[in-house]
């Protein structure tokens, strides 16, 4: 890549990178809030099973060094933030940013999988409408991706568990962890196909994808390619293909992330969706911290990756976000 | 006659505690050893340590790993674990125990094993009552005074009051010396919390990503090396799959079975229902702070009006008992006598009126131009669907006899602040859990209303809290019993609760496992004895 197409990526990622970390603070601000302001106390978790009085829930404070007042809690959580300390588990104890990063992959690997798994059917689908139209096979198709889009994933997935593990048992009923090695892949499939189909990115990708290319193609460049003979394809590709794409794939990121939840929840998958459930149920306020700001990171990365093709296919574009209105 | 006690139950503990010593090794029971029980908890444990954990799927894993001083057995009467006999003083207020000398901690990674001896034990109440330890045990045990070492395998307790069943309390489990890396109090940063080692049956070998835990036979136990090799804990997010597991053969067991899955377990021949009853009820809580809930007719109204078997047969398939009192059914505290109210809506109907109530023009029940409007509050629990059937058929009851409820779910934490500090409700949805100490002090007496006590409903009723404190402070079992018969019958006939039932619970286990006691409540006491069949070990 030559240096001039580099320099306007370099801008906007600096950009970017700037307004990500403000966009950081803010959430880690008002997430503590409203977890300071929601009913129940998150260090009676630790007194369940007794009947504690005031002074045992004093003393509680006391024993863990808790600051009294919010903003004070906030800003040494902040600092120790700043110091690549997420906290440390109310509940086990256990240094929250391990246990992120343990459970984090799992999570990485069912929120890629389903994406792709949503790309493998969205896209030729797509493509194939935008390019000959509708036909007697993408038309029932389509209306069939949009229809299962529309189901509620957690629904998806007991519907799945039972038709396939309990009914036909051709998948084998296990956590991935516990699972022996060699079939553990097969369970994995359920939750990564029914994430896939079930969070609506499927339809989404379709219709998107659809309007985007059958724009393109109607362009005039692409009807000049046509008659010079050169490949449609490859010169449609960016903008009626790379566009589009990245752009559902960054807004998807937040709706993949909360259906990861609840298809975790439902297959007793090992991931931070799961994590988070509990912690909410535990008021681990400083696991339910670092998943929230984890997951504002994967959401920011999402819209950076979708600026950086953007600019990429279009150098032009960094300049014109640099200069609201274009006056320089 | 209290003396008589004491000296009976120490002469008891000496000759038990002579008998039962056995060398450590195999077991030589003629039972195969080997085989792995994978089963499968609702939840995951969070601390695995005795003293900070406090839930009940870590409690489990502590009773394997773990042992205190006395322990129970099948039939729950005590018998010694690592103390080998213990003599108890005439005031019945210094209790000596003798230690085995042949019990060994798990070895740490890298480490010989060490012995057990008495400043294990003298440390262990010691890092429990410091006040920077965070543990549910704390108030189990202010009664003691002080504890000392006489020598290596002597300890002395001196109570500050001399209490009943005293015995029973000395089960608390035993932590080493050389655990915690911190010597004065347990906190959940220390390693030793998620990497416990113990005397017990089982040691620790390792927590995975997803908190399944790994706990493998102790060859040296004291008591004979168990059984089965290894036990393995699985933590599942949801109740229904958990049940699958078991039918596909993934788990071998699970600890509690959904009350909706015993059916399919029932009809299945490979699987054990093994019922076993928790110390616990369900009820309906009244607030006699407000008015209209103050008399007494009001509240045995609504009891007349619920049909309480119906319930306990359509949403629990009938598995379990209607109660009639405050006291945890199965307990020894509990009178029999006391018959449960009967279904009877005129009855109910009847008393409303004999209260002054006449139905309103809407069918509500109204006196003195105010309506019988109430609101219910109900926690969300993990399995919150039986619950929510039995709270919209109370609703349904008492529609009937014209009482207007309003029902509303809140979250767990936020539910206990409106009751237990704000007292913000007419009647709750709970159920207690008790231990074996049948000990309703904190729930009627009125010393105990009050913010974060557990009279929440300021009940309070002079003759009462007489009786409780004489059963407090009587030693004389028979006496105690006699005392709480009637605490039994004063509390049915005032119905500050609406006593619903208590649940049977079901674990649902592979029937290659064989020999399989379990605790009421602390499930795997009896766990090294369990053993599978050769042929099925896999």
């Amino acid at each position: 890549m030559k240096l001039a197409a580099v320099k306007p990526i370099a801008l906007v990622l600096t950009r970017e990178l700037a307004l990500t970390a403000l966009l950081l603070l803010g959430v880690s601000l008002v997430v503590f809030v409203i977890l300071y302001l929601a009913p129940g106390d998150p260090f009676s978790v630790l007194l369940e099973g007794q009947a504690a009085g005031q002074e045992a829930r004093a003393g509680i404070r006391e024993a863990l060094g808790v600051p009294q007042t919010w903003y004070i809690q906030y800003l040494s959580w902040l600092g120790n933030l700043l110091r690549g300390n997420f906290g440390t588990s109310m509940r086990s104890g256990l240094p929250v940013f391990g246990e992120v990063v343990r459970v984090g992959p799992s999570t990485l690997y069912l929120t890629l999988g389903s994406m792709l798994v949503a790309l493998l059917i969205a896209v030729p689908l797509a493509l194939r409408s935008s390019l000959r139209g509708p036909s007697m096979l993408t038309w029932p198709l389509t209306m069939l991706v949009y229809l299962v889009s529309a189901l509620p994933v957690f629904w998806l997935g007991y519907v799945v568990i039972y038709v396939f593990i309990h009914k036909l048992g051709v998948f084998p009923l296990m956590s991935r962890v516990s699972a022996s090695p060699e079939r553990a892949w097969l369970y994995s499939l359920l939750p990564i196909c029914v994430l896939g189909v079930g969070n609506g990115l499927v339809s989404e990708a379709v219709r998107y994808l659809r309007e985007e290319m059958s724009r393109v193609l109607a362009d005039d460049y692409i009807r000049t390619a046509r008659a010079k003979g050169a490949s449609v394809w490859r010169h449609a590709f960016k903008e009626g293909f790379l566009i589009p794409m990245t752009e559902i794939i960054a807004s998807k990121i937040p709706f993949i992330l909360g259906g990861a939840v609840i298809v975790e929840q439902v297959f007793n998958w090992p991931g931070m969706g799961r994590m988070a459930w509990q912690a909410a149920q535990d008021r681990d306020f400083p696991v339910i911290m670092a998943i929230a700001i984890v997951a504002a990171t994967f959401v920011r990365l999402g819209s950076l990756l979708q600026r950086v093709v953007y600019v990429a296919v279009n150098p032009r574009a960094s300049q014109e976000a640099r200069a609201p209105g274009g006056a320089e | 006659m209290k003396r008589i006690l004491v000296v009976v139950l120490s002469i008891l503990g000496m000759v038990v505690g002579t008998t039962l010593l056995a060398p450590a090794g195999p077991k030589n029971d003629g039972r195969p050893d080997g085989g792995t029980l994978g089963y499968g908890e609702y939840g995951r444990p969070s601390t695995l340590d005795p003293i900070t954990s406090n839930e009940m799927i870590a409690l489990r894993i502590t009773e394997l790993v773990f042992n205190g001083l006395v322990g129970i057995d099948e039939k729950q009467e005590i018998v010694p674990e690592l103390a080998e006999r213990w003599e108890v003083s005439k005031d019945g207020r210094t209790y000596t125990f003798f230690l085995r000398k042949d019990v060994m901690w798990h070895p740490k990674e890298g480490e010989e094993a060490k012995p057990f001896a008495a400043e294990d034990l003298v440390f262990t109440y010691n890092i429990m009552m410091h006040p920077k330890t965070i543990t549910p045990l704390k108030v189990r045990y202010e009664f003691i005074d002080k504890v000392e070492k006489l020598n290596d395998h002597t300890v002395q307790f001196t109570l500050k009051r001399p209490i009943l069943n005293a015995l029973a309390k000395f089960s608390f489990k035993v932590i080493p010396k050389h655990g915690p890396s911190n010597p004065l109090y347990l906190a959940r940063g220390d390693a030793f919390v998620q990497h416990p080692i113990g005397t017990g049956p089982y040691i620790l070998k390792t927590i995975t990503t997803d908190r399944e835990v790994v706990l493998v036979a102790n060859e040296n136990y004291f008591k004979g090396r168990p059984h089965i090799n290894k036990l393995i804990s699985k933590p599942f997010a949801d109740q229904n799959i958990m049940t699958q597991a078991l039918m596909f053969n993934a788990i071998d067991m699970v600890v509690l079975v959904n009350p909706r899955d015993i059916p399919e377990l029932q009809g299945d021949k490979r699987f054990v229902l093994q019922p076993y009853n928790a110390l616990a009820y369900a009820f309906f809580g009244y607030n006699l702070r407000n008015p209209l809930l103050a008399d007494k007719r009001v509240r045995k109204a609504f009891t007349y009006a619920v049909n309480r078997q119906e319930m306990l047969d359509s949403f629990f398939n009938g598995q379990g008992t209607i109660v009639s009192g405050p006291f945890a059914p199965g307990s020894w505290a509990y009178n029999l006598d006391v018959q449960p109210l009967p279904f009877d809506p005129p009855k109910a109907v009847a008393l409303l009126k004999e209260a002054g109530f006449t139905p309103g023009p809407d069918g509500v029940m109204q006196k003195d131009g105010k309506k019988l409007a109430l609101s219910l509050k109900v926690p969300i629990e993990k399995e919150s669907e039986a619950v929510k059937r039995v709270v919209l058929a109370f609703q349904n009851y008492l529609k009937n006899i014209g009482v207007a409820v309003k029902v509303e779910f809140k979250e767990w934490q936020a539910w206990k602040e409106s009751i237990f500090l704000e007292h913000d409700f007419s009647i709750i949805f709970a159920s207690w859990v008790f231990d074996d100490s049948a000990d309703i002090s904190s729930l009627f007496h009125s010393a105990e209303i009050g913010p974060w006590k557990n009279n929440f409903g300021a009940y309070s009723n002079p003759e009462v809290d007489a009786l409780i404190v004489e059963s407090k402070l009587t030693l004389d079992h028979e006496k105690r019993r006699t005392v709480n018969r009637k605490l039994h019958a004063i509390l049915a006939e005032e119905a500050p609760y609406a006593f619903l039932w208590t649940l049977t619970n079901y674990s649902g286990y592979h029937k290659k496992l064989r020999r399989v006691a379990i605790h009421p409540y602390k499930f795997f006491s009896f766990a090294d004895e369990w053993f599978i069949p050769v042929a099925d070990q896999k």
